[in-house]
């Protein structure tokens, strides 16, 4: 049986899993994918929490990735990411850096097993700012010079958008003359960035560049987002298919399990783990099940690429209002849709940063 | 790796059995590896017996022919370069 077939048909547990610990964000970034801002008042305590990495830990769940909002609001997160290494789970957790100080650097460059990574959607200011709101470059840039300072390899994870494209190059210059690694992933039209999906979604152009320049820089990561792309020609590193339910899932502040962390929509919610085990979700749940026996039917399968891009990103196609059948909506063999000026005005604003001395 | 050699799991490095045979995860540079599993009894053996005698018992009871040893060892040792495993000596 292929890599491909047995990943398909699901793991024993997720690979990772992307876990959202709160909606609580000090940022209101145009693209958020969970549409974070305010803390959900039933998001799980801390003894739940606890319990829920025990249980991962059980499982030998190898990783977890921390996300939210922002995960240095909540309050117990230093506590919860101890648990999670003690209990020999890897963390990678993505924070927009406005709350990292230099303790804070300390403890991160301390730790074992532990990855950060800086939000940065631009190389400059004008462009990262118009997205994730004025002064957040001018923030991510103070802690990754603090991580620095601390000897420690962060990574900076950018989602490339048709503004940002043309600062790749700069941007992988900031970032590894400062010792870090680049991590560039691709917008969803999830959460709020359904609402800025067809103003900031990278042109068919950009997109074949993109390809090219991935291939031409192999020390970027890319979290397999870009599987795709990978129609074009060699498949790009990463195992190049869909996960969602089958070797990842994403669990949200509340405890409901998702499929992926691009989904968080009720028709891809396969239960709560304060009403079931996790372990339980993700062996049995219906959703889990029909997602480890579908394949993308419709045109793909007849195309001589689909081998390598498998019909792309079902939360791509779901919020896009495409059918699991259909081809991604960025396939690279159809045709351009959306506007064709790489900049195009949002309909949205990001809500600035509240002033916050550096230290 | 020669059948005298005795290997172990490198301690940075977690194993996880699966349908086809293990996951293994190295927590120090973050890379995943796909483990036949016939591999297993040898990826897993920490570092008790020689890789022979472990080979020895499985051709014994039918599971593992002796013609696939070699690429087994050479996989084996491919393991070793990544760091997965390390000879005991």
């Amino acid at each position: 049986m292929s890599s491909y077939e047995t990943l398909r048909q699901g793991l024993s547990a997720p690979i990772c899993l992307t876990w959202e610990v709160t909606y609580a964000c000090n940022l209101a970034c145009v693209h958020c994918l969970s549409s974070s801002g305010k803390r959900a008042p039933d998001e799980l305590t801390t003894a739940e929490a606890r319990a829920l990495i025990d249980e991962w830990a059980a499982m030998q769940v190898f990783y977890i990735n921390v996300g939210g909002g922002e995960p240095l609001t909540r309050p117990d997160f230093f506590e919860l990411m101890e648990h999670a290494l003690q209990r020999h789970i890897g963390v990678k957790f993505s924070t927009n850096g406005t709350l990292l100080d230099r303790a804070t650097a300390r403890w991160i460059a301390s730790t074992d097993y532990l990855d950060v990574q800086i939000s940065l959607d631009g190389a400059s200011p004008e462009v990262n700012d118009a997205i994730r709101g004025g002064g957040t470059f001018v923030h991510a840039r103070r802690a990754m010079e603090l991580l620095a300072a601390e000897g420690f390899r962060f990574k900076v994870n950018h989602v490339v958008t048709r503004r940002s494209f043309d600062q790749l190059d700069a941007l992988y210059e900031l970032v590894t003359g400062m010792g870090g690694q680049l991590r560039v992933t691709r917008l969803r039209p999830s959460g709020r960035g359904a609402m800025v999906w067809h103003a900031l979604k990278l042109t068919q152009e950009q997109n074949r560049r993109l390809y090219a320049w991935l291939r031409s820089h192999p020390d970027v990561l890319t979290g397999d987002s870009f599987f795709h792309l990978s129609a074009l020609g060699a498949p790009l590193d990463g195992l190049n298919l869909c996960g969602a339910g089958r070797i990842v899932c994403c669990v949200d502040p509340r405890g409901d399990v998702y499929a992926c962390p691009f989904v968080l929509a009720p028709e891809f919610r396969a239960g709560n783990v304060r009403e079931r085990s996790f372990a339980a979700i993700w062996r049995d749940s219906p959703l889990f099940r029909r997602l480890r026996s579908q394949e993308v039917g419709g045109r793909c399968p007849s195309c001589g690429a689909y081998g390598r891009c498998h019909g792309g990103c079902m939360a791509a196609k779901h919020f896009t209002g495409a059918s699991f059948d259909d081809p991604d909506p960025e396939c690279v063999f159809e045709p351009e849709s959306g506007p064709w000026s790489t900049v195009v005005p949002l309909p949205l604003r990001p809500r600035p940063l509240r002033p916050v001395p550096l230290r | 790796m020669r059948r005298s050699d005795r290997i172990r799991l490198d301690e940075a490095v977690a194993l996880r059995r699966e349908r086809f045979g293990a996951l293994a995860y190295s927590y120090r540079d973050r890379q995943l590896l796909f483990i036949d599993r016939r591999l297993l009894p040898f990826v897993s053996s920490d570092g008790g017996r020689p890789l022979g005698e472990i080979a020895d018992e499985l051709i014994e009871r039918g599971e593992l022919q002796e013609e696939a040893l070699p690429r087994l060892m050479t996989v084996l040792e491919g393991l070793r370069r990544k760091g997965i495993v390390h000879v005991v000596v």
